[in-house]
């Protein structure tokens, strides 16, 4: 390791595989290493089961009725992809699809009045769901039938509405719709955490519903793909990508020091060895002077061996509980997995209820999705950090990707990735420069 | 059994479904012994003896008979990630057959092959065949491991043998064409021969940049 790079990359999580992956795609020449012996930090799926244990420090072996630890990928971090949002686009232009195998998330559900329903977002849905009255179906169909026309490039769309002024309070006033059509509509399908959208302008909204309902109309069951083997797999396959452009990786690196000179950084010390680069791309983990904390999430990974209640026995899907429904300020959310994506042992679920922090009580807090998931065979519990970087990196030329949050998609992963590489390059991101180029080999016969 | 037609098979660099089963080969061993030009040999019948470290090679295809049947391989590299040790647990999914692979003239390559076999066991589907290759066999000047300690090793490892050479094209097309052989006896032993790991089939949907066209269904 003795060379000098282009670029070193410290952490192996999902936006550092995918930065290197672009970076060695353009020809830079990337050191790429992970203080772990595995792929993936806080991405990784955790395999054997026993590590988990270990790694939540539960005593004692799982219990045979576990099945066998290796059948086992449990992810840290619970997330969907969106059918039709930028992650899927990564993973085609870069062809990292390849490495992977989908399946589509059997349901999206919403809680209201301790119940949950299946969200409808297609018209014949709505008029179908129980969630509504009659008159409230019908004023429904005709704001989805709205969005779906709805083009921020065309006025004639519009209808008296201005998509960069009017607060999306007002959208929702035109069509009349009332408090719990808003609540699902804007927790579950524009998938928002919080009620401060309902003053901002309405264009990003009727964006985000519109994104729902395409990757929804892609597949049919739900807007919401999981790769088999756990989410671990999506770094692992942009860690390949960056390898057959000349990545080379090195795992189980201690980092003992990122080496910087006149503000800047020029290389990072692992084992003695000095590493020299122009640039530094890392996850906080690796620069806790550099980075703040902004909040905190709490997420329970529950292990069952029963599908959730009333999902017509899911083998995956969502819950939202928005906020109003529980008297908080964010939402909380449930996406539930099972042997069916290999994840787990034969005939066992993977629930993962998490949230962001907002007492000092968090367990209390997560406690209404977890009634949802009763009886719950063994729980484990984390609270961490939300960190984001202290500065936008100019003068180091040090770019810190912000640690993964309660949203349950990839879309604010997506614009890290895309602002990183903005900061890094000084030019916009561009899905083409992601393209492998002529001199991968492939196929052929 | 299932075949490619009538499974939801559909890999865009094989969009021709011209085959009845796919399987995934993975050739796998220490930095420089000779995976590449190996798997150049087989399927381009080429070899370029200067040494230049992988890169840029993710996979390459080549069909063979038997039976009567049509049998696409996809035969895989490890893009270099061999090196420190930190090639991909998913590069081992759905992986049918390995060439686990040492150099005759390199003790460390030979002495790696246990670790390698580890890594198999580790994170490849159970039913995942293995044949150990020592290549470079034209080099017997430089020969430092003996055929008996080969053979040995691979018995005791319960693989089967081979010792090649990619540079004059010895048993190469034979480690091949047994490792398929040796695939398709454990197929036929299976019960369960749908697996889609069986018939190669993608499972789940194929994901597209094409939108599916807007649901038309207005009930009123």
């Amino acid at each position: 390791m003795n060379e000098e790079y282009d670029v070193i990359v410290l952490g192996t999580g999902l936006t550092e595989c995918i930065l290197s992956g672009i970076m060695s795609v353009n020809g830079k020449k990337v050191l790429h290493m992970d203080r772990n012996p595995y792929y993936g930090g806080e991405s990784a799926s955790i395999t054997p089961l026993e590590d988990l244990y270990k790694r939540f420090n539960i005593p004692g072996a799982p219990p045979a009725s576990m099945g066998r630890g290796r059948d086992w990928n449990v992810d840290l971090i619970p997330k969907f992809l969106m059918a039709n949002g930028q992650l899927v686009k990564m993973l085609l232009f870069t062809e990292v699809t390849r490495y992977l195998d989908f399946k589509v998330t059997e349901g999206s559900f919403v809680y209201k009045g301790g119940k949950i329903y299946k969200v409808p977002s297609t018209e014949a849905e709505a008029l179908a769901s129980s969630l509504m009255g009659l008159f409230e179906k019908r004023r429904f169909r005709k704001f989805l039938v709205y969005v779906a026309n709805f083009d921020e490039n065309d006025p004639r769309t519009f209808e008296g509405v201005d998509p960069k002024k009017t607060a999306m309070r007002e959208v929702y006033k035109k069509f009349d719709l009332g408090q719990d059509v808003i609540d699902f509509t804007g927790h579950a399908l524009a998938l928002y955490r919080t009620d401060d959208y309902l003053d901002q302008p309405c264009c990003e909204t009727i964006n985000r519903i519109k994104l729902y309902s395409e990757s929804l109309a892609r597949y049919g069951k739900s807007p919401y793909l999981y790769p088999l083997y756990g989410l671990g797999e999506l770094p692992q396959g942009f860690a390949r990508l960056s390898a057959i452009y000349g990545g080379t990786y090195m795992l189980n690196k201690p980092i003992e020091e990122i080496i910087v000179q006149n503000g800047k950084v020029i290389g990072v010390k692992s084992e003695g060895e000095i590493a020299r680069c122009k640039q530094l791309i890392c996850d906080p983990s690796y620069v806790k002077d550099r980075v703040e904390k902004v909040g905190q999430v709490i997420r329970v990974i529950c292990i069952l061996s029963h599908p959730i209640k009333n999902t017509s026995d899911a083998n995956s899907c969502q819950i939202i509980i928005p906020q109003n429904q529980v008297n908080r300020k964010s939402d909380i959310y449930v996406c539930m997995i099972s042997s069916a994506h290999n994840v787990a042992a034969q005939g066992k679920y993977i629930a993962i209820a998490s949230t962001t922090v907002e007492t000092k009580e968090p367990e209390k807090e997560i406690r209404p999705a977890l009634e949802l998931l009763k009886p719950i065979e063994q729980k484990f519990v984390s609270i961490s950090d939300l960190l984001v970087p202290k500065d936008l990196g100019t003068d180091s030329q040090i770019f810190i990707s912000r640690t993964y949050d309660a949203t349950t998609h990839f879309e604010t992963t997506c614009g890290d990735i895309k602002d990183i590489y903005k900061r890094m390059t000084g030019s916009e991101f561009d899905f083409e420069e992601m393209k492998r180029k002529k001199n991968d080999i492939y196929g052929e016969d | 059994m299932a075949s490619a037609t009538d499974s939801r098979y559909g890999q865009k660099e094989s969009s021709d479904q011209n085959f009845d089963y796919m399987f995934k080969i993975l050739i796998i061993g220490n930095s420089s012994v000779g995976k590449t030009s190996f798997l150049f040999r087989y399927a381009d019948d080429s070899f370029t003896p200067a040494f230049v470290s992988t890169v840029g090679i993710d996979f390459k295809v080549k069909t063979i008979y038997r039976n009567d049947k049509r049998i696409k391989l996809q035969i895989w590299d490890t893009a270099g990630q061999e090196r420190y040790r930190t090639i991909t647990t998913a590069y081992y999914r759905g992986a049918m057959g390995f060439i686990l692979m040492y150099d005759i003239t390199n003790e460390e390559s030979f002495n790696a092959v246990q670790d390698w076999s580890t890594q198999i066991k580790t994170y490849s589907w159970d039913n995942a065949q293995v044949l150990l290759v020592g290549n470079k066999c034209d080099m017997e000047d430089e020969r430092v491991v003996s055929s008996e300690r080969g053979r040995q090793l691979a018995d005791h490892l319960g693989f089967e043998f081979f010792e090649a050479s990619a540079k004059d094209n010895i048993n190469v097309k034979q480690t091949f064409e047994r490792l398929v052989d040796v695939i398709c006896e454990k197929m036929s032993e299976s019960l369960d021969t749908a697996d889609p790991a069986v018939t190669g089939a993608k499972q789940g949907p194929q994901l597209t940049d094409q939108q599916a066209p807007p649901h038309q269904d207005c009930a009123c």
